[in-house]
Order: C-alpha cells, then structure tokens, then sequence
C-alpha cells in the first residue's frame, strides 16, 4: 500500500503539495522544539541544553518504530522506500565536517531555515556560508570525487552491518535513547545547577517516550514469521501446496487450451529473453525467472484474475518461479508439465497409429495430436497469433523514493 | 544557562513532546512519499540555479552541474525545495505563535556581533560542504537514515556528532 505516491494509489503530481504540507510540519515542530536557537543547538556540545538530542532522538525512534510496525503489517513496501546509500569514506569525512560546521555556526541546514524567517541574522548568515561551501564542493568536485565515491558499500541497513535481528537491532537503540535521555537530563541540571524538579516534567510529556519503549519491546518479542505483504504463505503451508499434483497441467490440456484460444490461461514463459526471442508459445508473456518480483510483475501477479502456467525447457525453471510466486500470495498458478520440451514431444512425437486400429476415444486425441501438430508446426511456434492479443499490462514505471538532503 | 534572558517568549514545545511529532512528520514522509526530511538539497537546488543562470558556461564544464543539464528540469521546481518552502511557512507559524519573531544575531555571551557572523558563515560553509559529501546533513542523512535504519544515515550521523564533542571544548569561548 505505502508508500502511496511511488505505489501509485496517490498522483505523483501531488508529490510537491505533499512536499510543503510536510514541510509546513517539519518547520512548525522545528521552531516550536526551540531549534531556531543557535544557542539552544550547541547547547548539546557543551552539557547546558540537550533539546537536539532528545528531539533528535525521539523523532528518529518514533519514524523508526512507526515504519517497523508498518512493514511488519505488510503495510509499506521497504523496497521503494529511499534507504541512504553507504559510501563509507564520503559518510565519515562529510559527518567530521559538518561536526566542525555545527561548533562553528550554530545550525544545521534544516535549523537555519527556520531560524533566519524569523529573524536570526546569525542563520541568515549562515545559510550564505553553506551556498558558498556548496559551490565550493561543486567547484572542486573532481578533486573530491575520489573521496565523494569512493568505498562504496550499498544502501547498507544498520541490522545487517551489525549482523543482529532488526528487532534486536530496534530494541537496543531504543534503549540507548532513554537511557541518554535520562543521563543528559542530569548533566543538564548539573551543568546548569538547578535541582532536579521531578513535578516540572510532566508526566504527559513522557508518555510518549514511554510509549515509544513499550512499542519497541513489543516489537522485540513479536513472533518471527514476518510477513513482507500481507496474503503471504508461511513455509508450511508453502510445503502442503508444492505436494499437490493439480499444480501440474499436462501438456495435452495447454496446447488444447493454446488452441482453441483460451483467454482465461495466461502463460508465461520464464527462460531468459534470448531463447524466448528464438521461439516460444503463441500469446506467452516472457518473465525470465529473475525479474519475477520486479515491480511491474509482482502488481501483475497480484492483481492476475486469469491461470497463469509457467514453463521453461523442462521443470526446474518454471518450479521455482511457480514457488516463488506462491509464497508470495499469488493465486491461481500453475506449471506446464515437462515444459516446453514435453509439449512439443507430445505434439511432435506421440507415434500416430493407424485410424483403424483405434477405438472413438483414441481416434479423438490423436485427431487432436495431429492438429495440434498442424498448429505447432516448426517455427509456427513463435508467431503470437494475432487474434489472441498479450494480455494488457500496465507496466508504469515506478521509481522508489528519491532521497538525499 | 548564562545570561540569556533577555528575550522572555521562549515557551518553547517540551522536546519530547516535539521529537514524537517530528516523527510522525517523518514517519508521514516516508508512508506518503517513500522519502524522509531533507533542507540542505534545497540550498544545493539554489546553488545550481544560481550557477547555471549567471555562469552557465562554468556550470557546463563541471561535471557538478552536469545532472541539470542532462535533466533539463528546473532545480527550484524540486521535493526538496516546496518542503522547503513549507518549513519556512511552518516556522514562521510557529514563530508568530511563540512570539519569537524579531531581527537578532544570537551569540554566545562572550563574543561579539562580528565573530559571530563570521563563525555563522564559516560554519554555514562547513555544513554545506560537509552535507555533499554526507549525502545529506542532520535532516537528510542523520534523522531520515536512522528512520530506516541505513548503515550510511547512522554512520553520518555518529561522525556528526562525535567530531562535535571532539572540537567543541576548543571553540568554547564562541558559546559559554
């Protein structure tokens, strides 16, 4: 379902008016959490304010758990979601620098903002300082370069880094959270020399926090069977479907049902596109094996209505899409049995006897050998026929999440 | 906290209070648009405009500028630069609300106008330099990259703030 612009339930013509609505959020809460302070700001560096981190950290924590819980309901797909790409020495260097940046001037990009309209002059400036500090990169990029895409190690999850759970991983972090927002009140109140006043924080402020640690430990101990979308199969039941004959059509009933034009069979060929160029079955959509969960298949395969069989030469190629496909929840699949190579050695080479020899009902498949021979003659194969139209598809091209700051 | 009293109107939001509504802002982001925050894109955004508008010459030859041309779009017409526009009308809001509105230079106790303004353009160069190679600053690469869990956000973000501690007790004098 979500994300709703990149899935497509939202027009992406409204992306920029969400932009600002977003905006408009980012902006109140960034001003009313005191972030139009420079002095607020360095505060965290120096022990007398740590307004950054405890709103820094609960807004990531709370954005972290919201998208666990929801990509654990199969509610958003993580896959269009825009995770940072890590280029290691360029994530470390540009940190360093804006560490420095952040002493020196007080603000970051985003604080800036809302400090200079209303009317910091110290933020005004020091959004003329990072223009020129961007014209400066751009100015030097090839010098940079190197550094700026250099060790590349992909849009890397902190889980995996670390090799733990992400439910783990969540947890963990959470807890570091409110145990530094626990240390930092008392560095504050030390700092500042005041008395702890347990009656000025009010206990509705810190609900949320609390909230946010329940969430988190609800998540740790949520069972594993996690589900990416929601009608998914568990591995059992995966087992019980793979055991059932029916999955299997036999090669007499597809090329029947090729013949007489079957619209409520769709197949799909699953070999790589070279050997589907080089011949195929009339009407058969090319999905080579490795691009079955691309975006415009996996809408397609969700939303079929008609039976899809898969083939390949043989089994093997078109099992593994078929498993593929049903423990993500798609209906209706089935499998050429024997592939390709079975088909055309049941119309090709099933021995034809002599009419006579033949009781009715036998007389009738060999008929039907014979024509469908006729049909399925060399290099016919190919020819999509033209009466039976593919399938259409909407293939919008659905680009996950931008990012980048 | 020193001195700083002069200007009462703080009431300012309890952070925690504010951090879980940030959130939820982010988390909105990401279940709208697929993407999370971002402020220092918007300043790249006026950089390229700027350039390509005054030196297009220049801004053909370097291979920064390169993606508008081979885009064609306009660099203000971005995501980044409508919430952009929105955060300046949101704290606007929020600063009329707070009655915090006012010309002021905000500086540490023990320097003067001046320094601070050539701190605030130094560090301002800082942080746009150091969001490039970052990928993105606080908003973008930190808050954003912790949200979804990426190595690279949360790597960016512990640099950031660890070379903050590290520096920070030689530039005391700019703030306490």
């Amino acid at each position: 379902m979500a994300p709703f612009i990149p899935e497509g339930l939202v027009n992406p013509q409204l992306n920029l008016f969400f932009a600002l609505i977003l905006g408009i959020g980012f902006g109140y809460v960034l001003e009313s959490a005191g972030f139009s302070s420079s002095r607020k700001l360095a505060g965290v560096f120096y022990g007398y304010d740590f307004v950054v981190l405890r709103v820094f950290f609960t807004a990531g924590i709370t954005a972290m758990i919201g998208m666990l819980f929801l990509s654990y309901l199969g509610f958003i797909d993580m896959s269009l979601v825009y995770i940072n790409p890590l280029y290691l020495w360029s994530a470390l260097v540009g940190g360093a620098i804006m560490g420095v940046g952040f002493i020196l001037g007080g603000y970051c990009p985003g604080t800036s903002i809302v400090a200079a309209v209303i009317g910091k002059i110290d933020a005004m400036l020091f959004i003329l300082g990072a223009l020129i500090g961007i014209f400066f990169f751009g100015h030097f990029y090839d010098t940079f370069e190197p550094i700026y895409s250099g060790k590349f190690l992909g849009n890397l999850l902190a889980y995996d880094s670390l090799g733990i759970s992400r439910n783990l991983f969540a947890f963990i972090f959470t807890l570091v959270a409110l145990l530094a927002f626990v240390f930092t009140q008392i560095i504050e109140d030390r700092v500042n020399k005041v008395e702890p006043d347990i009656k000025k924080q009010r206990p509705s402020y810190v609900l949320p926090a609390l909230l946010l640690f329940l969430l988190a430990a609800i998540y740790l101990f949520l069972p594993g069977e996690r589900h990416s979308s929601p009608g998914e199969l568990s591995s059992r039941q995966l087992l019980a479907e793979m055991q059932n004959p029916e999955r299997f059509l036999s090669p007499q009933e597809v090329s029947f049902r090729i013949m007489t034009r079957d619209k409520s069979m769709i197949l799909i060929d699953v070999r790589e596109p070279e050997d589907f160029q080089q011949y195929s079955l009339p009407g058969a959509l090319n999905i080579p094996l490795n691009s079955l969960f691309e975006r415009t298949w996996r809408n397609f395969l969700k939303e079929n209505q008609a039976q899809l069989v898969f083939y390949g030469f043989g089994n093997s190629a078109a099992e593994l899409a078929w498993s593929a496909a049903k423990r993500a929840g798609t209906k209706n699949i089935y499998i050429l049995d024997g592939g390709l190579n079975n088909l055309f050695e049941y119309v090709f080479n099933t021995p034809i006897k002599d009419e006579r020899s033949l009781n009715c009902e036998e007389n009738f498949y060999q008929r039907f050998v014979l024509e469908a021979r006729d049909y399925f003659k060399e290099g016919n194969a190919i020819e999509k026929a033209p009466e039976r139209p593919q399938p259409v598809i909407q293939t919008v091209e659905i680009v996950g999440g931008a990012g980048g700051c | 906290m020193p001195d700083d009293m002069e200007n009462k109107p703080k009431n300012y939001l309890n952070s925690y209070l504010a951090g879980f509504l940030l959130g939820l802002v982010l988390l909105a982001a990401y279940v709208i648009t697929g993407r999370g925050l971002g402020a220092s894109g918007t300043m790249k955004s006026v950089v390229i405009a700027s350039v390509v508008t005054a030196a297009p010459e220049y801004a053909a030859k370097s291979p920064f500028y390169a993606d508008f041309f081979t885009s064609g779009e306009n660099p203000l017409l971005s995501w980044l630069v409508f919430l952009s526009l929105g955060v300046i009308i949101g704290g606007l809001v929020s600063g009329a609300a707070g009655q915090r509105m006012g010309l002021k230079m905000e500086r540490g106790p023990r320097i003067k106008p001046a320094t601070r303004a050539v701190f605030a353009i130094i560090g301002g160069a800082l942080f746009g330099l150091g969001a490039q190679f970052g990928r993105g600053c606080t908003s973008g690469a930190a808050l954003s990259g912790m949200a979804v869990l990426s190595s690279g956000g949360i790597l960016t973000m512990m640099a950031i703030f660890a070379t903050g501690y590290m520096v920070a007790w030689f530039f005391r004098k700019l703030w306490i």
